[in-house]
């Protein structure tokens, strides 16, 4: 084919504009806004003045902040462990070969696609309601409510873990189903249960899919916000703050904790969080070392 | 013409198994436990979804006395009215259908000639811009935000007028971008390249093979990508709470925020319900009619939900 360059920078030229002025430019510009002193976001950068790794030891030694951070690792962790326990539980469930497959797959996925306000709201005034909610029992049988500080964050992990379970379900259903069904014919002859089934075929075959599920699980855990903000009843919640919210309160919002203005913690803030998916991203690449198998 | 799509090679799989299989009581016994959980899971989705229908279509002291459901005065389809009138939503409502439907569009412009030169042509940078658009999709918001608040505010562009919402759309654009264009690329490169040889031969300029046989051919896949697309972009809360700043200016899910937070001194309830609908409604009405496409999408070409 002959070669046109013309056509090739047309073609590339406006997303290229686009991704360099929404990602290449900021992100340059965040990690080095992460090492100076800047007492407004608008400030031009000859107003900065640079202060070193000031602004991340100042963070680390933030109490809100450890908080949000560790609200954050517990909602990646415990709530990792219970979607990608769920979602892989429906998936093999789903690819056992019951009736009904594409539409119990369907509603699965559903939550996804809903706005998370509009389920923060369901969840918040239907499910968690203490009048007529439908896990009040839970909570009455323990004498507490689902909404008060002590058990706020439970409910929002519940909440939460519910609208992900469909698209991590997907990933692993599309993972099992690539699996040739000769395997699983071979374990049937040797006389494997569907336990050692699952546990040495279907799992040991679906390291990659593990990995994406778990890469994709950090980068939106990384970006969690909207249901904080909406079970937080203050303007910077402790019981459910997270780092974004503490960036969001620290830069642009009115928030009650804010001690100082200074955009270069805003900035470190998100060093932190990308650091945290580089993290994760290289520690399941190590850990789950890529299948060379082909299937 | 067959289009080479992986993607729709499964449901054909499948009915040819179930043509094999009949119904085999053993079997499905067997399978009995799975039935029930993932029945209890659904059924909660229902409840989830289908008292909140009910709450939209009752009045606030039924919601408030539990008897969602049972309708006692009957169906009150007049919150729908209130809350599109009154209270805000038919403009967030506008907004958001505004600003989708104008990034959708322009991100098929922008994405697909550049995701089709990515696929086609050998240039340099090219690998460098595949594994650029690839990293971006694991960048999370908070390390683009700043500089993209200064940069807006320095030009003076939420000024709540056309010029803000020139900036949202934008936005919307930019971080769909990288999205988008691997989802396509990987779509361009699945099509045959018979295509354009022949064309080549028969004296076609590149740039007519592209929008005359290529994009056409393409069109599932920008379906496709231009319903997640879509549904991204009407979901899209944290960047429209820090470039919206205005109710005039407001997409639907800022905007539902902003109506929840003020329902607590208005205390209509049930029209926040019927709003909480309305939001919902669009994506949901896709997702009836296009959920299989939605769900093939998810793992086909994408990496994002």
């Amino acid at each position: 084919m002959k070669r046109n360059k013309g056509m090739i920078v047309a073609f590339i030229l406006p997303a290229l504009f686009f991704f360099a002025l929404t990602f290449v430019y900021p992100i340059i510009r965040t990690i080095l806004m992460s090492f100076f002193r800047i007492d407004n976001v608008t400030a031009s950068m000859a107003q900065w003045q640079f202060s070193g790794i000031d602004n991340y030891t100042k963070l680390l030694s933030t109490p809100v902040f450890k908080t949000a951070l560790l609200n954050l690792l517990k909602i990646w962790l415990f709530g990792g462990v219970i979607v990608m326990a769920l979602a892989l539980l429906f998936a093999v469930i789903l690819s056992s070969g019951i009736r009904g497959k594409k539409f119990f797959r369907a509603v699965i996925y559903l939550p996804n696609i809903v706005s998370a306000v509009a389920l923060a709201v369901m969840w918040q005034q239907y499910v968690f309601s203490n009048q007529y909610g439908l896990l009040k029992p839970i909570a009455d049988a323990g004498g507490w409510q689902w909404l008060d500080p002590e058990h706020k964050f439970l409910a929002l992990l519940l909440a939460y873990c519910f609208g992900m379970v469909g698209y991590h379900m997907l990933i692993f259903l599309s993972g099992i189903e690539r699996i040739s069904t000769d395997y699983f014919e071979a374990g049937r002859i040797d006389g494997t249960n569907q336990f050692t089934q699952f546990r040495y075929i279907t799992l040991s075959l679906l390291k990659g899919v593990f990995k994406t599920n778990i890469t994709m699980w950090s980068i939106t855990s990384a970006g969690f916000f909207v249901w904080s903000q909406l079970f937080s009843s203050v303007t910077t919640d402790t019981t459910v703050i997270t780092p974004l919210v503490y960036l969001y309160a620290q830069t642009f919002g009115s928030g009650n904790t804010v001690t100082e203005r200074n955009a270069g913690l805003g900035a470190a803030i998100g060093i932190v969080l990308a650091i945290f998916v580089v993290i994760v991203f290289w520690v399941c690449n190590t850990a789950l070392k890529d299948d060379d198998l082909e299937f | 013409m067959p289009i080479p799509a992986p993607v729709q090679a499964a449901p054909e799989k499948e009915n040819v198994r179930k043509l094999r299989e009949p119904l085999h009581s053993h079997k499905q016994l067997k399978l009995l436990p799975g039935y029930i959980i993932i029945t209890v899971w659904v059924l909660f989705t229902f409840m989830l979804l289908g008292w909140v229908l009910c709450a939209s279509l009752s009045t606030t002291p039924e919601i408030f006395k539990g008897a969602v459901g049972t309708f006692p005065s009957g169906l009150h389809f007049e919150n729908y009215v209130k809350a599109w009138g009154s209270q805000n939503v038919s403009r967030i409502f506008m907004n958001s259908l505004g600003y989708s439907i104008i990034s959708c569009f322009a991100l098929i412009f922008i994405c697909a000639p550049c995701a089709y030169a990515l696929s086609r042509f050998k240039f340099w940078g090219n690998k460098a811009m595949q594994s650029g658009f690839v990293a971006a999709m694991g960048v999370p918001v908070a390390m683009i935000v700043l500089p993209l608040f200064c940069l807006v505010a320095q030009m003076n562009m939420m000024d709540n007028g056309i010029r803000n919402r020139i900036v949202l759309i934008f936005l919307y654009i930019g971080i769909n971008v990288p999205y988008t264009t691997i989802f396509l690329l990987t779509f361009f490169a699945n099509l045959s390249r018979s295509f354009e040889e022949a064309a080549s031969i028969d004296g076609c300029p590149p740039v007519k093979i592209f929008w005359k046989i290529m994009f056409p051919m393409a069109q599932p896949g920008i379906i496709t990508v231009t319903i997640f697309n879509f549904i991204n972009i009407w979901n899209e809360y944290f960047l429209s709470l820090i470039f919206a700043n205005s109710d005039q200016m407001r997409p639907v899910a800022v905007g539902l925020y902003s109506m929840i937070n003020s329902m607590k001194y208005t205390g209509d309830w049930s029209g926040m319900f019927a709003a909480v609908v309305i939001v919902f409604l669009p994506t949901f009405l896709l997702y009836i009619f296009l959920s299989e496409k939605i769900i093939a999408g998810v793992t086909a070409g994408g990496v994002k939900g």
